[in-house]
């Protein structure tokens, strides 16, 4: 037994070793900068300061304004893949002509990395010569997301939710194929419609599915960045400039490092009470369920 | 048997072919060999920008000197923004993976200070790995950019170009397009001197552009939420409008007028609302554009006339390239009086020269070598093929150079407007605090491009934030 610890110590070591390193570590540095004033050009170098950085950000009327937009966009992205998602899982589980194709050609944008897709978009909204563009001002739209914040803004959500969708589709295919058949026959029999079906038995038992997609989702439209800083920069002006491309700006473009520290810290800590609560509430709706 | 005979010939002639290409491009082959024997089977790395004269010298440069000396370089080119991260963190952490880095005249100042880069004027003092045609003094006055106050050296020059007006021949030219500005202003439709004719201009081309229902246009920026914004702005923008330094007082580095500086100054003002006023003469997708796509909208054929970067004119002079080779000139922006007087005297400017050099990281494991590799882009006897290649001059001889007397004329004569009237142009002030201070402005500036805020409000927030930063970094 003991032979076997050791063995299976050993094998877990090296990447125990690896994570501490790459994450543990980091996270220390970044403690450790955040209370310090630190821009790389700085005459007077390191000053100590304490917790001012973090008062700091509780005032900073831009990267509050950076928290509610990218707060905005993550619910409104979640919110419209996760019926999406399900509704074309759903699709999906039915069999008609050209079903292959159709699964093919929704998968394609998840098999891109995200700045290409960024670089699509711009060339896709390219108010010159772009696709949208011209078609919408055919009908009468004149759409510019150089010009037009909240243009801009609402195209960084269809680019998120034409690259994330096609995941959820397959979270919930693979959740769809996983469930028992004998509620869905049961249902048949008891003369239940097909919305009956979907309200009472499917949502019910996809509902460790919809939720751990859910999880999913909302970490990775928070920290969004590749797609929107390839599409917008952030812009125009700051209206899109999301949490993310705010701090990306803060550390490389301005070399706060000591700022910006003390701005990922908040985030982390964000980012924990958000899944928190989550996992607080799945684990409460599985009980009750 | 057969097959080996013809391999063999084959490697022979090309070993051949190559050589002898090489040495139609340096003077002394042997020199550069001997002087690279003790870095033979050495890699040195670097990065720089994408642009032409960067590619030039990874896809021509960069090989030969590979064949020559036997030092492999591995030649990054990448964005910009990614360039400077890169290699500012590479010189931050002092990892030594850049043997050598592109430094934009405008960054050296935040380099300099920090000692990240390598003083390569003892490099000069030594013979065994300095070039003898390499003469210090035919550099152009752009070479004293990489200077320290004693005078060190910290970097070769690798490009320079100027950021001036560049306007439409044929356009320009066409009688009926004569006939009808005449018509509307009274005036003769020539190269504007001032911005009042420069904005009639604009708006001339733009409203005749939609009357015929063509995409034409009299103006262009570089306008997108990127630091390209903020540098219009400071670098091109205000200077011809007499507002330098970006309207910092560099002697106490101060932005307010309150505090000797000029960004929330009246004239600051004005410059910046013609700026965002403009902007309705341009392409619709302006606010997308960062300098790159400025350049592509330009060589489209979409444009009648701007003030872009000059170190375009080689592609856009390849028909096989662009819309407008053969139909563009170059010509001074327009200024306001007192700019030109400044410019003329030496106490101001009229706008950007352009360009950068290579330097050596001061981490770097390889400094020799890639000391070889930055003269060996920087030789004489390539200049002329540079200049072609890159559309860029650091050598006086250059000017004089066969192939750039032949080019001139195909680039509306640039490379004699770039000797004669690069002295009315300068580089970015000597600040430090470059890189916080360009995204300062950034934010300010694209909020009053985005129509987030006015442009008065910007500045003046621009100019209190700037006073704020600096005291904060201990100015």
């Amino acid at each position: 037994m003991r032979g076997k610890q050791k063995q299976v110590w050993g094998l877990l070591t090296p990447t125990l070793i690896l994570l501490i390193f790459l994450g543990v570590v980091p996270i220390i540095y970044i403690l450790y900068l955040s209370v310090y004033k630190y821009n790389v050009f700085s005459k007077v170098g390191m000053v100590y300061t304490g917790f001012n950085n973090f008062r700091k950000l509780v005032f900073d009327p831009d990267f509050l304004k950076s928290l509610r937009l990218g707060l905005t966009y993550v619910i409104l992205c979640v919110a419209i893949e996760l019926p999406l998602g399900l509704a074309f899982a759903n699709l999906l589980t039915y069999e008609y002509k050209g079903k292959g194709i159709f699964r093919t050609i929704m998968t394609l944008p998840l098999a891109m990395a995200p700045i290409s897709i960024g670089a699509i978009w711009v060339l896709m909204t390219n108010p010159d010569f772009g696709p949208l563009a011209v078609y919408l001002r055919n009908i009468g739209i004149d759409f510019n997301i150089g010009n037009n914040a909240n243009q801009a803004f609402i195209a960084t959500i269809l680019m998120d939710i034409w690259h994330w969708t096609p995941f959820v589709t397959l979270t919930f295919m693979a959740g769809l194929s996983s469930l028992p058949k004998q509620p869905f026959e049961a249902a048949l029999v008891d003369g239940a419609s097909k919305s009956q079906t979907l309200r009472y038995i499917t949502l019910p038992l996809l509902r460790p599915v919809l939720f751990t997609t859910l999880f999913i989702r909302i970490m990775d439209t928070f920290r969004v960045f590749d797609e929107v800083w390839m599409l917008t920069s952030g812009g125009p002006g700051t209206a899109t400039r999301y949490v993310s491309i705010h701090v990306v700006r803060e550390v490389l473009q301005s070399m706060n490092y000591g700022y910006s520290s003390a701005m990922s810290l908040f985030l982390l800590y964000l980012t924990i009470v958000v899944c928190w609560l989550l996992i607080t509430f799945i684990n409460v709706s599985q009980e009750s369920g | 048997m057969k097959k080996a005979l013809v391999l063999f010939v084959s490697l022979l002639v090309l070993t051949l072919f190559t050589t002898a290409f090489a040495e139609t491009m340096v003077s002394n082959p042997d020199w550069w060999k001997k002087a690279g024997e003790p870095y033979k089977g050495v890699t040195i790395k670097g990065i720089s920008e994408s642009t032409p004269p960067s590619k030039a010298a990874m896809e021509v440069a960069a090989p030969q000197f590979e064949e020559l000396t036997g030092i492999k370089v591995v030649f990054e080119v990448t964005s910009w923004d990614e360039m400077y991260n890169k290699a500012i963190q590479d010189m931050q952490t002092g990892s030594g993976i850049y043997d050598f880095v592109y430094v934009e005249q405008d960054i050296v100042y935040s380099y300099l200070p920090q000692n990240w880069l390598t003083n390569l004027t003892p490099f000069m003092n030594n013979p065994a790995i300095t070039d003898p045609g390499f003469d210090l003094a035919d550099f152009t006055s752009f070479i004293d950019n990489f200077k320290d106050g004693e005078g060190n050296i910290y970097g070769i020059p690798f490009e320079a170009f100027l950021k001036s007006y560049v306007y439409r021949t044929d356009l320009f030219g066409e009688p009926e397009i004569q006939a009808a500005y005449k018509a509307k202003y009274n005036k003769d439709l020539a190269v504007p001197t001032n911005w009042e004719d420069y904005t009639n201009i604009a708006k001339f081309f733009t409203e005749y552009g939609k009357e015929k229902g063509i995409e034409l246009y009299g103006h262009i920026a570089q306008a997108k939420t990127h630091p390209c914004v903020a540098y219009e702005i400071c670098e091109t923008i205000w200077p011809a409008m007499g507002i330098y330094n970006w309207g910092i007082n560099l002697e106490n580095m101060r932005a307010t007028k309150a505090n000797g500086g000029l960004v929330d100054s009246d004239e600051a003002k004005a410059a910046f609302k013609w700026y965002v006023d403009m902007l309705q003469w341009a392409p619709p997708g302006v606010k997308t554009y960062t300098w790159d796509e400025t350049a592509a909208t330009f060589g489209a054929g979409k444009v009648a006339q701007g003030i872009i970067y000059l170190e375009n004119l080689g592609w856009w002079s390849d028909p096989a390239q662009s819309e407008v080779a053969g139909k563009i000139s170059v010509a001074l922006p327009p200024v306001t009086e007192k700019a030109l007087a400044d410019a003329k005297s030496g106490a101001g400017y009229i706008g950007y020269y352009d360009g950068g050099a290579l330097g050596i990281p001061h981490s770097s494991k390889n400094k020799e070598a890639a000391w070889l590799f930055a003269q060996w882009v920087a030789r004489k006897e390539w200049q002329g093929e540079f200049a072609k290649l890159g559309t860029r001059v650091v050598r006086n001889s250059t000017f004089e150079d066969p192939i750039v007397i032949e080019l001139d004329p195909q680039m509306g004569n640039y490379f004699t407007f770039l000797k004669e009237q690069g002295p009315l142009f300068r580089g970015a002030p000597a600040l430090p605090m470059h890189r916080p201070l360009n995204d300062l402005y950034l934010k300010w500036v694209s909020k009053a491009v985005a129509g987030e805020i006015s442009p008065d409000e910007a500045l003046d927030n621009l100019a209190k934030e700037t006073d704020e930063l600096m005291e904060e970094l201990g100015y």
